[in-house]
């Protein structure tokens, strides 16, 4: 098996109406978490229905594993919850499983086994036994996640996978991912809950009409501007020209003034290195007189990072 | 391949698409039933026969009867068939189902037989049950044919049209919505059906002219589209073993008007719609094969 988990390089699909994915080539390690990220419409779904065999590339090459996409090979090792799917409504949860069991070639008596530990595991329990057409778009969205664990996949390839989900079933599907990750499953996971690739992944890419904007670790972004924010009264502006002078940071009004209760009662927010320097930071603000209500250390979100990147492009990913 | 196929007969029993076309059946067979009575009234009941012209009469009735019945099943199984598969890709591909399954390690050449193959046995299945019905109802009220061989040949004809328009519904699938390829299947077969009837019509009223040429090629053209009548006439050709029987009555019979016995198409267009099944299905399975999901 090769070390790569997936592998693309240049993966195109070009489509009549100008979508898709143009030359779109990322590596994910086995065992990894990568977060797929972008707007509507960015050809997100188009690159995982490549990855999983549904659609073929106009151009380029993939590999799972080493095995070709779309191979048999590379097929048997994965699983897949679609964004759009439905399952077959004339049968019951449990029949769509065994029907998933038989197609991956899982013996009788190892799908009797497994079936009802699945179906508990995503919460659908007892209501196997009723037919799919009862079910809710949680329900169905639980029954995909069964049918996608069912043969223990290598890589799962999970597109928006609690979209559907209460926030108890969001916590339980992350709970399941993170137990696959500890499993050393490789994760593909294309959300546009990004709280959800904050918690898990490992390395994330932002795609945007079709091409790579920006990738990189999660936590280097989550990490980039470690920034303090301090609710200070009995502020002048002096005293900020004093505080930069005497510690060469750049201490600054936070956007957030119309927070201040009143003229005098601002935040203030600056990029610190370490927590030593909020302390002497403190101690130079109270020696000027300054008030010190409030500390609070301001990680950047991904959804910031996600806005950043996005904001300021056209409808065509091009920088206006 | 067989596990498609499976899933496929549980598709159609569940959905009830077979078990409400088998009560509505029921109900045709019933009403058959009344109808084989009242026209088989004219001759003596059993199986004796005490004179030739009672024999001629009851055959005469039995063809009637026979044709009437077989005309409606050829409906029945035809839309069955179309209605069964019209939806068999694009449906599934627009409502997300295919998405779920096919990253499955299954080849897609085998999901796409996999689907034919349990339209096709069901369908053939139940034109099976139709065709036995319609011979024993027949058979209590008239003369029905004996010969074991015709009988067999017009049932592989009768029931030829369950693989014909399965595969030319999954082929339209590849290409059409859901919506969209049942309109046209059920165009497709329409025109086929008026081209069998303008050839029975024009055949009777316009003999020798040249208008009657014009019409031999137009419904010709549709035959070729849509060889579904054509197969019809000839089963219903080999049902009563016409070529035997030349000469022994009178075809231009009002009994026998029905049954246009002048145009039954020839060996090689029987040929030529195994072959046009053939490339229905392979171009279809080309399709399939390349179709984005």
């Amino acid at each position: 098996m090769s070390t790569a988990a997936i592998e693309a390089k240049s993966l195109t699909k070009e489509y009549d109406n100008g979508r898709g994915c143009r030359d779109v080539s990322i590596t994910v390690g086995k065992g990894e978490a990568f977060g797929f990220l972008g707007p509507n419409g960015a050809g997100k779904s188009t690159f995982v229905k490549m990855l999983v065999g549904l659609i073929h590339p106009s151009s380029g090459t993939g590999t799972l594993f080493g095995h070709k996409i779309g191979s048999l090979e590379a097929k048997s090792l994965i699983g897949y919850l679609p964004e759009l799917y439905r399952y077959q409504e004339w049968l019951t949860g449990e029949e769509v499983v065994r029907l998933h069991a038989r197609l991956c070639g899982m013996q009788c008596s190892v799908a009797d086994q497994r079936i009802p530990q699945l179906l508990d595991e995503v919460g659908i329990g007892k209501r196997g036994r009723d037919r799919v057409k009862h079910y809710s778009k949680g329900m169905q969205q639980r029954l995909g996640l069964a049918c996608a664990l069912l043969n223990e996949p290598a890589i799962m390839f999970l597109d928006e996978p609690s979209s559907a989900l209460d926030p108890i079933g969001r916590q339980e599907v992350r709970r399941i991912l993170q137990k696959l990750k500890e499993k050393g499953v490789t994760i593909f996971l294309n959300s546009h809950l990004l709280e959800d690739v904050e918690v898990l992944c490992d390395r994330m890419a932002l795609l945007n009409n079709g091409v790579i904007l920006r990738h990189g670790k999660v936590s280097e972004v989550l990490n980039k501007r470690m920034s303090w924010r301090f609710k200070v009264g009995g502020y002048a502006p002096i005293l900020l020209s004093w505080l930069n002078d005497q510690t060469g940071l750049q201490i600054r009004v936070s956007s957030h003034t119309e927070e201040s209760i009143d003229s005098s009662t601002v935040w203030l927010e600056a990029e610190l290195e370490s927590e030593e320097q909020v302390g002497w930071l403190n101690t130079l603000m109270v020696e000027q007189g300054m008030t010190l209500y409030e500390v609070s250390r301001q990680q950047e979100r991904l959804e910031e990072w996600f806005m950043n990147a996005v904001s300021g492009l056209n409808h065509r990913g091009e920088q206006e | 391949m067989r596990i498609i196929m499976g899933m496929t007969w549980k598709e159609l029993l569940r959905k009830r698409v077979m078990v409400l076309t088998l009560i509505m059946t029921a109900v045709f067979l019933i009403g058959f039933w009344f109808i084989a009575g009242t026209i088989g009234q004219n001759t003596s009941h059993g199986s004796s026969i005490s004179s030739g012209e009672e024999l001629l009469i009851r055959f005469a009735n039995g063809v009637f009867i026979l044709t009437f019945g077989f005309f409606f099943g050829a409906f029945v199984i035809a839309f069955l068939a179309i209605f069964s598969s019209f939806s068999a890709i694009s449906g599934e591909a627009e409502q997300g189902v295919m998405q779920a399954l096919l990253p499955r390690p299954i080849p897609r050449w085998k999901w796409y037989t996999g689907r034919w193959l349990g339209y096709v046995t069901l369908g053939i299945g139940y034109a099976l049950i139709l065709f036995i019905s319609i011979l024993l109802i027949t058979q209590a009220h008239a003369a029905i044919p004996r010969d074991g061989l015709a009988l067999f040949k017009s049932f592989l004809l009768f029931s030829s049209i369950v693989p014909l328009l399965i595969t030319i519904s999954m082929l339209g699938s590849g290409f059409f919505s859901a919506l969209g390829n049942g309109v046209f299947m059920t165009m497709l077969y329409g025109a086929g059906w008026l081209g069998g009837m303008i050839d029975k019509v024009s055949s009777s009223l316009l003999s020798g002219t040249e208008a009657l040429k014009t019409l031999n090629n137009m419904t010709g053209i549709m035959s070729l589209l849509m060889p579904v009548d054509g197969l019809q006439r000839r089963m219903t050709a080999e049902l009563f073993s016409i070529n035997e029987m030349n000469g022994m009555f009178n075809a231009s019979n009002n009994l026998f008007e029905l049954v246009n016995f002048n145009s039954v198409p020839s060996n090689t267009f029987i040929i030529y719609a195994i072959f046009y099944t053939l490339l229905a299905f392979l171009i279809g399975l080309y399709r399939f094969q390349r179709k984005d999901l």
